[in-house]
C-alpha cells in the first residue's frame, strides 16, 4: 500500500505560521493545542547568524507507535494509510502521546481526550488539500503519495532526519523534507520569536 | 457551558438541529471565548458542502490584502480559507492570506469584543475626576444617552468655545472610515493632526526635490516580472516577510530563484534575508544617511569611465541637477554641491567609509563592496522600504536614496530601479490595473485649517499652543506660525488608534488627562478606548454590507455581509448620522444616499485594465435585473464580469504572464494606463534635485530643524551618538541602547494584539543581541525594564545572534498596561520610549529612539497570552 504525507521545503519557509493558524482554525483549536506546529532555530554567532524553520504535523508513520501503544484501538491505520484518531473509542489515557517521538496526538483537557492531525482527510476525499498546504504563502508544503512526492522532488536531497526530529528508523514517517543546509548542523537553539 | 455539552451528548441530534440550537443557546456569548469543544463536535466533516462560504473583509493596515472567505452554516461562522479562485502559479499567483486575517474569525467573535455603549463611572460634563481616565470602572449606558452625551459635549464646546477646540483624531482620507470627520466638517469643522507615518520622511521630501512619484502607488520600482531581470537587489531596511506579507516575500523567492543576489542592509538579520540567503550588512538605526553617503565616496572616488566605470555620468547629466559643480543651479552657490560635501572638499571631513563606519556601524569593507555593487553595468534593484526614513531628522535620506540609484544609472530601464518597495506595492511596483468606483458622495471640506504634526500633537494639547505648518496630506507646506489651541474635546472616530501609535504616549495621557471630554468608536478596548470617557462599540466589516478593499497593483476584493451586527454595535456611518440629527444637520448632507447606493455606485465604477495595457475599462457588466434586485439608481454596462459572479466570487486578478502589456518600468515612459494615478505626478527626468534650495527652504521655515539643500549627515535627536555621554571618548551614557520597532506578524500595527492564537504563535519578545545580553545579566525568559527619556516599558528578553549590539528590537504595536503606581508600563508599547519631537518637516521618527535596558526586579511579567482579555460586560 503506497503511503500518503506531506513533503515541506524547509528553503521556503519564512516562519509565519499561517499553516499553523489555518490548522487551529479548521480544527477549531484552543491555545495549547496545535495540530501543526511551526518552531525557529538559531546557529551561529554574530555577524554571521543563520535561521530555519520547521512546520511539522503528523507525519502518519508507516510504523505508527501511537497505534501500536493504543490500548482502545482509537488511534487506527485507515484505509488510505494515514494515521486516524477515533474519538468515540478515546479513553484519553495518553499512550499515543508517550508513544509518538513528534509530539503530534496532544491532549484536549476539555474532551477528556487526545486529537491530532488528520491530515485533513475529509476535505481530501472531496479533493482539497490539507488546509494547511493551500494556505502556505510560500507554497513550502504539498501532502500526496510519498512515492510519487519523491519522484517530483528528485534531486532535492530529501530527508526524514534531522538533528530536531527523532531518528526516522523508530516510526518511519512519510515525511519528505527538503532541508536548509543549516538544519542538518547539530550547534542549534530554539527561538520563540 | 458544561451543562450544555453533557446535554448534548445524551441527545441523538442531526448535525444541523444540533447547530441550530447551539446557535440560539449562545447568541448572547462568543461561540469562540467560551471554548471551542462545543463548535468542534459540531464541524467534524463539514466539508463546505454545506453552508455558504462568503468573502469576508479583511481590511486591516498590514501593508496588503488578501482573499479571506468565511464558511457561514445556519448563521455561524465555523471556518475560513484562503484563495482557490483559480489554480496557482507564480505568474497567476492565489492571494492568500496571513495568519492574521485567517484568525479574523477569533477577532470578530472574540469575547473582548465591546457590546454596548459605556461611559467611565467618573465623568461629568466639564471631565469629572480626569485623572482616572484609563483606570476607572466601565458603565453601560444605551445608545440613547450615549448618542446624547456625544452630541451635548460637542454643542456645547463648539458654542463656548468654538470649533477650534474639537480636535479629531481620524486620519482623513484614509479607508473609508471619515463618517466622522463628514459631520464635524458640517458643523463647523475641529482641528486635525497630520503626520508622516508610515512614509517617514518619504511622505513631503520626493515632492520637494522634483517630480517624484509618491511613494504610493508605488510607481517608483519596476513591477514583479522586471524585477526577475535584476542582479543584485539591495534591501535597505526592507523586511517583507514581515512587514509586507502578501505576495512579496514569494515575489522575492522567485527573484532569487531567478539568479537574484541579496543585499540586506538593515539592524536586523531579518526572515526575509534568510529566505533568500541574502547577505546582510548590519547597520545602527537611523544611521543609513552615513551609510550612503559614505557609499556614495566610494563611488566617486573609484570611479574611472574607462578602467573602472561605476558612475553613469551621461544619466546624472541629463537627469540631475546639483550633483558636482559644473550641474548647480545658476542662482546657487557652486560650493554647495554634493560630490564636493562628499569629499569634504569645503567642510574638511571626506565622507569616507572610515568615517561612515563609526557612525553606522557597518564595516569599511562592506561600504565599498556595496559602492562597487552599485556600479552602472550591474542590473541593480536599489529598494528601501519606509523604515530608514522614519526617523528623526532623516529628510535628505529619500533625496540620498535617488541620488545614489542616479550615480548608478538605476532607473528607467529593464533590470534597474531604484526607489521605494513597501506595502502592496512591494517588488511589486506600478500603476493599478484594477481600480474599485468611488462611492458619488462628494468630497468634504475642512472649514477649520487647523493640522498639527503626530509627532508633536500631544504636547500641543498639553501646552495650549504648536506651530501651524500646513498639513503633510497633500500639503500645503507653510513656514511655521503659532497659534494658540485650547483643545475641550477628543473624539476618535474610527481609523486609528493614535493614543498608542504616535510619538510620546505619556504625554498622550496627560493630554488625554487634561481635556474635558474623550469619545472613541471601538471594537475592543483598545488603548484609546481606555483612556476614553465614552465608548462607542462599532460593527467589524464582516457585520457591514459589502464593499472593496485594494492592496496590489494586480487584484481588486468585494466583500460581503458575513454576519448581522453582534450585540449592541453599529456602524460608524449611523453613529455619525444619528449625531447629525441631534446636531440639527440633514443626515442627508452626509449621505445624500444609503449604502447600498453608495455599494453600487463603486461597483458600476470599477475599471479594469484593457487587454493592450494602454487604457482602462469597465469591470462590472450590470443588468437591469442586478439594478431592479438591489433597488438602487443605475444604468445597465458591459464590463468584464458580471456582478453577481464578481460578488461569489469575492476577487478579480488581472492575469499576468511574462512579456505582457501590463509590465511596468520606472521612471521610463510615462505608461497610458494610470488609473487612480495623475500623469502629471510621473516623473519628470529633468528635475531629481539632488541640490534644492526650495527643499532646503520649505523645511527650515517649519522650524523644526535644519536641513541643507543636498543630502548631508544630520546628527538625528536621539540617535546613535546622543547614546554617548563621551562621543570623542566613545563613553557610552545614561542611555546606552537604540531602540528599533519592526513590524511584527502577530499584528497589523496595534490591531489583533489581543487575539490568543496570535499571542501564542507570536509572544512578542524584546531581542536582544546575546552578548548585550549576558553583560546586563539577562537571560531569555527574563523581565526586562527598558527606559528612555520618555518613558518605561517592559518585555520579556529573547537573547539572539541576530541583532547588532547595542541596538534591542522592541517589536512594534503591543497595547500598553500601565502601572499607574510605578508608571511602568508592562505591555511594551513602542511609544512609552519614543519621544513627542518633530524634525524637518514634522517626522515621526520611531526607528530613533534610546534607552537603557536592565533585569527588572520587580514582579515578572506573564506571557500575553495568559494576560486576562478586556471583557468590559
Amino acid at each position: 500500500m503506497g503511503y500518503q504525507g506531506f513533503y515541506f521545503n524547509m528553503t521556503r519557509c519564512i516562519g509565519c505560521k499561517t499553516c499553523q493558524i489555518a490548522c487551529k482554525d479548521r480544527n477549531d483549536q484552543d491555545i495549547g493545542i496545535n495540530f501543526r506546529l511551526v518552531k525557529t532555530f538559531e546557529l551561529g554567532l554574530y555577524p554571521n547568524p543563520s535561521i530555519y524553520h520547521y512546520s511539522g504535523a503528523c507525519n502518519h508513520c508507516a510504523n505508527p507507535k501511537c497505534v501500536e501503544g493504543c490500548p482502545t484501538g482509537a488511534m487506527y491505520v485507515a484505509d488510505d494509510g494515514t494515521v486516524q484518531h477515533d474519538k468515540n473509542k478515546c479513553i484519553g489515557c495518553r499512550y499515543c502521546i508517550w508513544n509518538c517521538p513528534y509530539g503530534a496526538p496532544q491532549f484536549i483537557p476539555e474532551l477528556g481526550k487526545v486529537g491530532k492531525c488528520d491530515s485533513c482527510k475529509d476535505l481530501r476525499e472531496n479533493g482539497e488539500n490539507p488546509v494547511c498546504v493551500d494556505a502556505c504563502i510560500m507554497r513550502a508544503l504539498e501532502w500526496g503519495d510519498i512515492e510519487e512526492l519523491r519522484a517530483r522532488h528528485a534531486g532535492e536531497e530529501l530527508t526524514s532526519e534531522l538533528p530536531i526530529l527523532a531518528p526516522p528508523h523508530i516510526t518511519n514517517p512519510s515525511l519528505l523534507i527538503k532541508p536548509k543546509k543549516n538544519a542538518r548542523l547539530k550547534e542549534y537553539q530554539e527561538k520563540e520569536m | 457551558m458544561a451543562s450544555f455539552i453533557n446535554k448534548v451528548n445524551e441527545l441523538n441530534l442531526s448535525r444541523r438541529s444540533f447547530l441550530k440550537a447551539s446557535a440560539v443557546a449562545t447568541a448572547s456569548l462568543p461561540l469562540v471565548g467560551c471554548g471551542n469543544s462545543l463548535i468542534k463536535s459540531a464541524t467534524e466533516n463539514v466539508t463546505g458542502e454545506e453552508g455558504e462560504w462568503i468573502t469576508a473583509a479583511c481590511w486591516h493596515n498590514c501593508g496588503g490584502r488578501c482573499l479571506n472567505k468565511a464558511l457561514v452554516v445556519d448563521g455561524i461562522v465555523v471556518r475560513q480559507k484562503t484563495d482557490d479562485t483559480h489554480m496557482d502559479s507564480p505568474e497567476f499567483p492565489q492571494q492568500r492570506a496571513c495568519l492574521r486575517g485567517r484568525s479574523q474569525r477569533q477577532q470578530v467573535f472574540g469575547a473582548d469584543r465591546l457590546k454596548y455603549p459605556m461611559k467611565r463611572k467618573n465623568w461629568a460634563p466639564g471631565g469629572g475626576n480626569k485623572e482616572l481616565r484609563g483606570q476607572d470602572e466601565w458603565v453601560r449606558i444605551s445608545w440613547e444617552e450615549a448618542l446624547d452625551i456625544v452630541a451635548s459635549e460637542l454643542k456645547r464646546n463648539i458654542q463656548e468655545h468654538g470649533n477650534r477646540s474639537i480636535f479629531s483624531t481620524l486620519e482623513f482620507g484614509s479607508l473609508a472610515n471619515s463618517e466622522i470627520a463628514k459631520l464635524l466638517t458640517l458643523v463647523g469643522g475641529c482641528v486635525t493632526h497630520s503626520g508622516t507615518r508610515s512614509w517617514g520622511t518619504w511622505k513631503a521630501t520626493p515632492r520637494l526635490i522634483g517630480e517624484i512619484p509618491e511613494p504610493m502607488p508605488g510607481l517608483q520600482i519596476n513591477d514583479r516580472f522586471d524585477l526577475l531581470n535584476c542582479k543584485t537587489v539591495i534591501m535597505l531596511g526592507a523586511n517583507p516577510a514581515w512587514s509586507a506579507i502578501s505576495g512579496t516575500p514569494y515575489y522575492t523567492r522567485l527573484a532569487n530563484e531567478a539568479g537574484a543576489k541579496f543585499i540586506f542592509i538593515d539592524p536586523f538579520y531579518n526572515d526575509t534575508a534568510s529566505l533568500v540567503d541574502g547577505e546582510w550588512i548590519p547597520v545602527r538605526p537611523a544611521t543609513d544617511t552615513a551609510f550612503l553617503l559614505g557609499v556614495a565616496y566610494v563611488m566617486i572616488t573609484t570611479d574611472d569611465p574607462v578602467t573602472n566605470p561605476i558612475i553613469d555620468w551621461e544619466f546624472l547629466k541629463a537627469n540631475t541637477v546639483g550633483f558636482d559643480e559644473e550641474s548647480m543651479p545658476e542662482d546657487a552657490d557652486p560650493k554647495d554641491n554634493f560630490k564636493d560635501y562628499v569629499l569634504g572638499t569645503y567642510d574638511g571631513v571626506p565622507k569616507t567609509p572610515e568615517w561612515a563606519s563609526k557612525i553606522c556601524g557597518a564595516k569599511p569593507d562592506q561600504i565599498r563592496y556595496l559602492a562597487n555593487e552599485l556600479r552602472m553595468h550591474n542590473k541593480v534593484a536599489l529598494l528601501t522600504a519606509y523604515a530608514p526614513a522614519r526617523n528623526k531628522n532623516a529628510d535628505n535620506l529619500p533625496q540620498l536614496v535617488m541620488t545614489i540609484g542616479a550615480m548608478g544609472g538605476h532607473m528607467g530601464k529593464s533590470g534597474h530601479c531604484t526607489g521605494v518597495s513597501s506595502n502592496a506595492n512591494a517588488f511589486n511596483g506600478g500603476p493599478r490595473l484594477v481600480q474599485p468606483g468611488g462611492d458619488g458622495i462628494p468630497p468634504y471640506k475642512n472649514p477649520v485649517d487647523d493640522s498639527i504634526r503626530d509627532a508633536v500633537m500631544w504636547p500641543a494639547i498639553l501646552d495650549g499652543e504648536y506651530s501651524y505648518v500646513g498639513s503633510l496630506d497633500g500639503g500645503p507646506f507653510l513656514p511655521a506660525e503659532r497659534r494658540k489651541l485650547d483643545i475641550k474635546v477628543i473624539y476618535n472616530g474610527g481609523v486609528g488608534n493614535s493614543l498608542q501609535s504616535r510619538d510620546g504616549m505619556n504625554k498622550g495621557i496627560k493630554a488625554y488627562r487634561k481635556v474635558d471630554f474623550v469619545v472613541t468608536h471601538a471594537q475592543f478596548l483598545n488603548t484609546q478606548a481606555k483612556y476614553s470617557d465614552v465608548v462607542l462599540p462599532v460593527t467589524t466589516w464582516w457585520e457591514r454590507l459589502g464593499g472593496f478593499l485594494t492592496g496590489g497593483r494586480e487584484t481588486l476584493f468585494m466583500y460581503s455581509q458575513v454576519v448581522k451586527p453582534l450585540y449592541e454595535a453599529k456602524d460608524d456611518a449611523w453613529v455619525a448620522e444619528e449625531l447629525a440629527k441631534l446636531l440639527g444637520v440633514d443626515p442627508k448632507k452626509l449621505y445624500p444616499f444609503d449604502e447600498k447606493q453608495q455599494f453600487f455606485n463603486k461597483i458600476a465604477g470599477s475599471t479594469v485594465v484593457t487587454d493592450d495595457g494602454k487604457g482602462m475599462e469597465p469591470l462590472v457588466t450590470i443588468t437591469n435585473e442586478d439594478i431592479a434586485e438591489w433597488g438602487v439608481q443605475g444604468k445597465p454596462q458591459k464590463g468584464r464580469i458580471g456582478l453577481k459572479e464578481l460578488q461569489k466570487k469575492g476577487v478579480y486578478q488581472v492575469e499576468r504572464h511574462a512579456n505582457d502589456n501590463f509590465g511596468y518600468i520606472a521612471f521610463s515612459d510615462p505608461p497610458a494606463a494610470v488609473a487612480g494615478a495623475t500623469q502629471e505626478k510621473f516623473f519628470d527626468k529633468s528635475k531629481i534635485k539632488i541640490y534644492s534650495k526650495e527643499f532646503e527652504d520649505t523645511i527650515n521655515a517649519m522650524g523644526f530643524s535644519k536641513i541643507r539643500g543636498i543630502p548631508t549627515y544630520i546628527e538625528p535627536e536621539d540617535g546613535y551618538e546622543k547614546t554617548f555621554s563621551d562621543w570623542d571618548n566613545q563613553i557610552k551614557g545614561e542611555f546606552p541602547f537604540q531602540v528599533m520597532n519592526p513590524h511584527y506578524l502577530r499584528r497589523s500595527h496595534t490591531v489583533f494584539d489581543n487575539i490568543r492564537w496570535l499571542q501564542e504563535a507570536w509572544p512578542s519578545p524584546l531581542f536582544i543581541n546575546e552578548n548585550d545580553a549576558k553583560a546586563h545579566g539577562i537571560s531569555t525568559g527574563d523581565t526586562v525594564l527598558l527606559t528612555s527619556p520618555h518613558g518605561q516599558t517592559l518585555r520579556t528578553a529573547l537573547l539572539t545572534q541576530r541583532f547588532i549590539p547595542g541596538v534591542i528590537g522592541l517589536p512594534h504595536g503591543s497595547w500598553p498596561d500601565i502601572d499607574e503606581k510605578t508608571g511602568i508600563d508592562t505591555g511594551g508599547a513602542d511609544n512609552m520610549l519614543c519621544g513627542a519631537i518633530s524634525t524637518g518637516q514634522g517626522t515621526s521618527g520611531w526607528n530613533t529612539a534610546i534607552c537603557n535596558i536592565e533585569k527588572y526586579k520587580g514582579t515578572p511579567l506573564v506571557p500575553d497570552v495568559q494576560r486576562p482579555q478586556r471583557i468590559i460586560f
